[in-house]
């Protein structure tokens, strides 16, 4: 139930942004702010991973991590306002299926948001098999999203 | 003709490991099949290690002392001096230690990658922050590059040994034997010293990727 909430509350998002025109300056600076975010996400990713690896994981250095997932899933969606992809002149590996397949890929949003909010809850809980576990569930989340909707480099 | 022996088992199944490492890390790497890939990486280490120290203690052919030489041996050998002893040229030496040092710092840069997603790491990764791992993933693509450049050579002049001076390389790297007559024999290395060259090998790979 939560997650076609999730969904529709995205849904709408996507909707709201996709109605706004974007001027080229403002398309390229979407694109811009998105990668850098993408890059905090992926250096929180590999931040509690490191404290995974090996046996005396840090607890407070996995909620840091999962603090930055949690505070950034919500928002992913909204990164890509119609008219930020590749016709936006500026390199981009958002591909058009982002807005030519909405549904799914406000799905692969929802779910993303799912799992970071596990992953919270885990790193708050402090368990180290829960966060492995709800890692996992993040991992699984990016990288689905991935495959659909981003190409490849070069 | 008679046959002597020139390359022992462990040179032999060491290159045709590589041989089929190289292209399964292209392929994994390119399939994002990151977990296969980390670990083949962790195997590679291994057997780039045991070369190293088979190498120093292994039999005669084997040992960078036997087969590493000075600029003037080089230059003979380019001038066309026929060498009487059998295992790796002048020239081919340079190769073999070439690729040797190519594939440790492939592997060395993989231990300390991460993919741009932070999702899959290098067994030290962790020692590194994430903007210093993403770029040593990029100089690990680069570098294999290189390695292909290398690669290509070193078939090249197998290519050119095969069809210009008539002599096969291929299948003495198979079999370990060649004909050969009045040259002097490979010094083979006894068994235990196999032994020591693979413990230790595989206790520093353990020891770098689970203890660092």
């Amino acid at each position: 139930m939560r997650n076609i909430v999730l969904a529709a509350a995205a849904a709408i998002t996507c909707v709201t942004a996709a109605a706004a025109q974007l001027s080229p300056r403002r398309a390229a600076a979407t694109i811009e702010s998105r990668q850098a975010n993408y890059k905090q996400m992926a250096a929180a990713m590999k931040g509690i991973n490191d404290q995974l690896r090996g046996g005396n994981a840090s607890v407070t250095e996995i909620r840091r991590g999962s603090a930055v997932i949690a505070r950034f899933a919500p928002q992913v969606l909204r990164w890509f306002p119609r008219g930020s992809g590749a016709e936006a002149g500026v390199r981009t590996r958002a591909k058009p299926e982002i807005w030519s397949d909405g549904a799914a890929f406000t799905r692969a949003g929802a779910t993303l948001v799912v799992a970071a909010r596990n992953l919270e809850t885990a790193a708050r809980s402090g368990e180290v098999p829960a966060i492995r576990a709800a890692m996992a569930g993040v991992a699984r989340a990016c990288s689905g999203c991935h495959d659909g909707f981003r190409a490849p480099e070069r | 003709m008679s046959r002597v022996r020139v390359w022992d088992l462990p040179v032999r199944a060491f290159h045709w490991l590589i041989v089929v490492i190289v292209p399964a890390q292209y392929w994994t790497a390119r399939q994002e099949m990151m977990d296969f890939h980390i670990l083949l990486g962790q195997v590679a280490l291994g057997l780039i290690l045991f070369r190293i120290i088979w190498g120093l203690i292994g039999s005669s052919t084997a040992r960078f002392a036997g087969f590493v030489r000075g600029p003037g041996a080089i230059l003979a050998h380019l001038r066309g001096r026929r060498e009487a002893a059998i295992g790796h040229s002048p020239i081919g030496a340079l190769s073999v230690v070439a690729l040797l040092v190519l594939l440790l710092v492939q592997v060395g840069l993989g231990l300390f990658a991460t993919d741009e997603d932070g999702l899959y790491s290098g067994p030290l990764s962790h020692l590194v922050s994430f903007e210093t791992a993403e770029t040593l993933a990029e100089r690990h693509e680069q570098v294999f590059y290189v390695l292909l450049g290398l690669i290509g050579l070193h078939v090249a002049a197998i290519l050119y040994y095969l069809v210009v001076k008539r002599d096969n390389l291929v299948a003495p790297m198979i079999t370990g034997d060649r004909a050969g007559n009045g040259v002097e024999a490979m010094a083979a290395a006894p068994a235990w010293r196999f032994l020591v060259a693979a413990a230790t090998a595989a206790g520093l790979t353990w020891a770098i990727v689970t203890l660092l």
